[in-house]
């Protein structure tokens, strides 16, 4: 399949529709319960119990991850929370302490070669020879894959092809992390592991780079693991997003469940807020009122917003708007990581 | 498994000889020989350009040259390690022992190619500045040039053993540490303690490096006009060096596979 060139405009990354699966429903999904919910789905990477140590450091401790095929799979948390470890043990750079980890049904250890030639790889801050150019670099990695090597397309697609005879010495950071991606594609993989891809890139080629990941997805079917730190671009990109801490993988959740609507906020567009205010805080299904400048925020306590335009509407109040409030996976996150 | 060390080898040749440093060891040599004759002055008897060969080609492969492959080979790995392009290779379908070897052959391959530029640039300076008309002493022709030349080639190709397992030693130091400088200094460091001690610690029987001038031993002999065979020092140089290349790299694909590479 011929894929677009990265450089080529269009409209901004978006996740195509898909069938939400509620395994792990807002505002916390049970990161236990999950492996047994989505173990009858085809997994392209599964882990078991997955724990390494650093001497007495655990920096990942028994993680159950599950990533179907196909899927942007999205992996957060904070500084040390276990991404990076989690996603070299993933590509075979460092040896788990115990538990297994199969890619395509296969065992990883037993299966390196096999599982290795199909996926491809960017994993922290991506390093080249600095003494090549970006394509000498490009042919050398190819010669060791075992697969149909496509290095101009490859150079092509993160906009880096006029660039090619460049020395990489003398690339900009945003060039490296470009050419860090292009050699993770340089194999047409199956499974593209990126660590912070859009790290270090600006606005335009983050979008851009989001754009391509997202159709290598939906048009490839090439299943993606992402971690960053960048939760709206997250949000935008990966159907689906685990959240980590400390080793430990804390929730699991279909992205399109957690950014659904808010059922139980709403912001009101009100004639008179404070006395709107002062009557719905009287109200027991409302938990809380915050005055804005001509609107209200209403925290309802199993109250519907229909029963609250229909309260207001019966006090007398005019209503020139609601808005329900999106959840966002800021809101999620911060949730996770204070429970 | 074989194809896929050679094409690790041959992309390891690619990377080496786009880089500058590569070339400096051999420059070095290749200058020292043509400088030794400032030390070995060659005259214009039948047997001086063969004993200069004889005395220069060891001098600078034995002390130079291992110095070099120490150097070159300690830098294999740690200096992906420590710039960090070895995790673009590890997640490409290769297996770890297959790039070490990959890795192996290539500072084999160094070690080779000075050996070649050694015996080259000496011959060529013993031939523009003395005469390589064969050993002739008292009007006999004791040892033709075609003699003299077989018993370089053999002497430098069983020279190759113990540069092999120095190469092999580098390596697998150049797989423990984390930086190029670190993996230098160490191998440098551990083959001048040993080569220094090894008498007081009666180690040297066990040694490679005990035995670098065993391969020579014919040449030299010949370039004297006398009859020679090899002796048994020059077993004891080919087991040992032999003995050092199997344990170093088993310690090496040993410790890379278990070692844990990131950033």
């Amino acid at each position: 399949m011929r894929l677009p060139c990265v450089l080529a405009r269009g409209t901004p990354p978006s996740r195509a529709p898909q069938t939400p699966v509620v395994y792990s429903p807002f505002p916390f999904g049970s990161a236990g319960s999950e492996l047994d919910t989505i173990s009858r789905m085809p997994a392209c990477v599964q882990t078991e119990n997955l724990t390494k140590c650093y001497g007495s450091v655990v920096a990942v401790s028994g993680l159950n991850l599950s990533v179907r095929d196909g899927e942007v799979f999205g992996l957060l948390g904070p500084n040390g929370a276990g991404k990076s470890t989690t996603l070299c043990a993933l590509c075979g750079l460092i040896r788990p302490t115990s538990g297994s980890i199969s890619l395509f049904g296969k065992d990883l250890r037993r299966n390196f070669l096999e599982v290795s030639a199909r996926m491809g790889v960017m994993v922290e801050r991506p390093a080249f020879y600095n003494h090549l150019s970006a394509k000498r670099n490009l042919d050398l990695l190819a010669r060791l894959s075992r697969r149909e090597i496509t290095v101009d397309r490859a150079l092509d697609r993160v906009g880096l092809l006029p660039v090619a005879g460049k020395r990489v010495g003398a690339m900009s950071h945003g060039m490296r992390q470009r050419l860090g991606i292009a050699q993770a594609l340089l194999t047409e993989p199956d499974l593209l592991i990126l660590d912070e891809p859009t790290s270090g890139l600006d606005v335009e080629s983050t979008q851009e780079i989001l754009r391509l990941l997202r159709f290598l997805a939906d048009e490839a079917k090439v299943t993606i693991i992402v971690s960053s730190h960048m939760l709206h671009e997250v949000e935008t990109l990966c159907d689906r997003v685990a959240i980590m801490n400390q080793g430990r993988l804390l929730a699991c959740a279909d992205t399109d469940v957690l950014l659904s609507f808010d059922t139980s906020q709403a912001e009101v567009l009100v004639d008179a807020p404070e006395a709107a205010a002062k009557r719905l805080a009287a109200q027991p299904w409302v938990e809380s009122v915050t005055i804005q400048p001509g609107r209200i925020h209403v925290k309802l306590q199993g109250a519907s917003v229909h029963q609250l335009t229909a309260f207001l509407v019966s006090a007398g109040y005019r209503i020139s708007g609601v808005i329900p409030r999106r959840r966002t996976l800021q809101d999620y996150f911060i949730k996770v990581l204070n429970s | 498994m074989i194809p896929r060390i050679l094409n690790a080898y041959l992309v390891e040749c690619l990377k080496a000889m786009r880089a500058k440093s590569t070339y400096l060891g051999p420059v070095l040599a290749v200058l020292l020989s043509m400088l030794a004759p400032l030390i070995h002055p060659i005259t214009d008897d039948s047997g001086s350009a063969y004993a200069f060969i004889a005395f220069t080609t060891p001098m600078v492969l034995n002390l130079l040259g291992l110095l070099l492959v120490l150097t070159f080979c300690a830098g294999l790995v740690s200096s992906e390690m420590g710039s960090g392009t070895i995790r673009l290779v590890l997640v490409r379908p290769l297996l770890r022992h297959e790039f070490l070897l990959a890795k192996l052959l290539l500072g084999m391959t160094y070690a080779a190619l000075l050996t070649l530029l050694v015996g080259v640039s000496t011959w060529t300076v013993a031939a523009i500045q003395g005469r390589l008309a064969g050993v002739v002493f008292g009007g006999e022709m004791l040892h033709t040039s075609s003699e003299m030349l077989k018993a370089y080639v053999l002497g430098a190709l069983l020279g190759l053993a113990p540069q092999f397992a120095a190469a092999a030693f580098a390596v697998m130091v150049s797989t423990l540490a984390r930086s190029t400088g670190a993996a230098v200094g160490a191998a440098v460091g551990v083959w001048i303690v040993c080569d220094t001690l090894k008498y007081p610690l009666r180690i040297a029987p066990f040694l490679f490096s005990t035995y670098m001038e065993s391969p020579w031993q014919v040449f030299t002999t010949y370039c004297e006009g006398l009859e020679s065979s090899w002796t048994p020092s020059l077993y004891y140089c080919l087991a040992s060096s032999l003995g050092a290349i199997v344990v170093f790299t088993a310690v090496a694909v040993v410790s890379f596979n278990r070692r844990n590479i990131q950033a």
